[in-house]
């Protein structure tokens, strides 16, 4: 088996974790903000911050797949 | 509550009708569809032979069969909310199946199966994620039409060799199933067992060389009840891990082609066939980057091997997915 695939894999794992433990760190505190102001807006905050979390790891990701591909398969 | 003793009764039935009817009524199956002339080429082996397909309506068969009779059983309406997410899918696979529908079809039409997700209330307010969980009940709501589409086009698009889809699936399914059980609740996990036994039984007939192809009906049908589960259970982030292989596949390919598209939109092809049937990546440069041609730019393999190679990438992905387990457990429930 590749272990170049594992790897990848793995590294994307790991990509996961990061930004799991990222929104555990950031979203959830914003909770917090509930008695200050409205529930939509606490939810629109922490929908802010998680599509640009998202949009982070996509970029990210798209990096690493980069990296790999270029690697994998010199034609592209 | 249900009992123990309940518990293993309830899931020996519900794991024994998916399995049984899925396994005897496929090869009925098969012989409805030849004689119907439902078949399609199978490019990768010599002489292209027909095969029947879809083998979507023989799952969900036997899911729904089985879905009933556990809801019989418990009364719980998170089940009932599964089933018909998991109705939802097949039904948008098997239009896809009779016509050929543009590439939007099927992520737009998919936004149909969070409704009874929704509706009969089988979701949490907490989004749980490995080292804490976050109180989220407004976001949790488009979060659900998120996945489910995104759960459904995943499955499907890993849909590319014999075997592959169901082989996939049924090895994700175990590590789903565990933290279903462990972060959900035991409904949830009785719920899931027929999907795992219905791939389980399908893998079977799907393996290569495949006697039928699932169809969009299956294959979509067996991601959004994937989906469902991942939601159900409290599960998304480890759903996520054990499908893996299939996320990257899906990754790969948006990342190359920039748009939503079906397969045979793509002129050209990540894969050769040589010859002798092997299967090679291909040089073409405007070729997307699929998992397939990730794995055969080591050198060309049989479509036997690669499948065999992905179903290795899966079972580590599923690994993988225990070690999540493990944390979040850890995170959640020790700490």
């Amino acid at each position: 088996m590749s272990l170049a695939l594992k790897l990848f894999i793995t590294g994307m794992w790991a990509m996961l974790l990061a930004i799991a433990a990222f929104l555990v760190l950031v979203v959830a505190p914003v909770e917090g903000m509930r008695g200050e102001i409205p529930r939509i807006f606490v939810s629109l905050i922490q929908a802010v911050i998680a599509i640009a979390a998202v949009v982070l790891f996509v970029f990210a990701l798209s990096r690493l797949k980069r990296a790999y591909v270029n690697r994998k398969l010199p034609s592209n | 509550m249900t009992e123990g003793y309940e518990v293993l009764a309830y899931g020996v039935v519900v794991s024994a009708i998916s399995f049984l009817a899925v396994y005897f009524l496929t090869p009925a199956a098969i012989r409805s569809l030849v004689a119907r002339g439902s078949v399609v080429q199978d490019y990768h082996k010599p002489g292209k032979p027909p095969v029947p397909r879809p083998g979507g309506p023989v799952l969900m068969a036997g899911i729904a069969a089985a879905e009933l009779v556990l809801f019989a059983f418990t009364m719980n309406y998170g089940v009932l909310a599964i089933l018909s997410a998991t109705a939802i899918a097949f039904a948008v696979g098997y239009v896809d199946d009779r016509r050929v529908m543009p590439g939007w079809f099927k992520p737009a039409a998919l936004l149909l199966a969070a409704i009874p997700i929704i509706a009969f209330n089988a979701h949490g307010s907490h989004l749980n994620l490995v080292f804490g969980s976050t109180f989220i009940p407004l976001l949790y709501i488009p979060l659900i039409f998120v996945i489910m589409p995104v759960a459904g086009n995943t499955l499907n698009s890993i849909d590319i060799l014999n075997g592959v889809a169901s082989g996939v699936l049924a090895i994700a399914c175990v590590p789903l199933l565990a933290a279903s059980a462990i972060f959900g609740n035991i409904y949830v996990f009785l719920a899931g067992l027929p999907l795992l036994f219905a791939a389980l039984a399908f893998f079977k007939y799907h393996k290569y060389p495949s006697r039928i192809f699932p169809g969009d009906s299956g294959t979509l049908l067996l991601g959004a009840m994937y989906g469902s589960l991942a939601i159900a259970g409290k599960a998304e982030v480890i759903g996520v891990v054990a499908l893996l292989p299939a996320v990257i596949n899906s990754f790969l390919f948006l990342s190359s082609v920039k748009r939503l598209a079906e397969h045979r939109q793509v002129k050209a092809r990540p894969v050769a066939i040589l010859d002798d049937f092997r299967l090679a990546a291909s040089k073409d440069r405007a070729a997307p980057a699929t998992l397939v041609r990730l794995i055969l730019a080591d050198g060309p393999l049989s479509e036997e091997a690669v499948a065999q190679k992905i179903f290795r990438l899966a079972i580590f992905s599923a690994l993988l997915a225990f070690a999540t387990i493990i944390l979040q457990y850890y995170f959640l429930v020790v700490r």
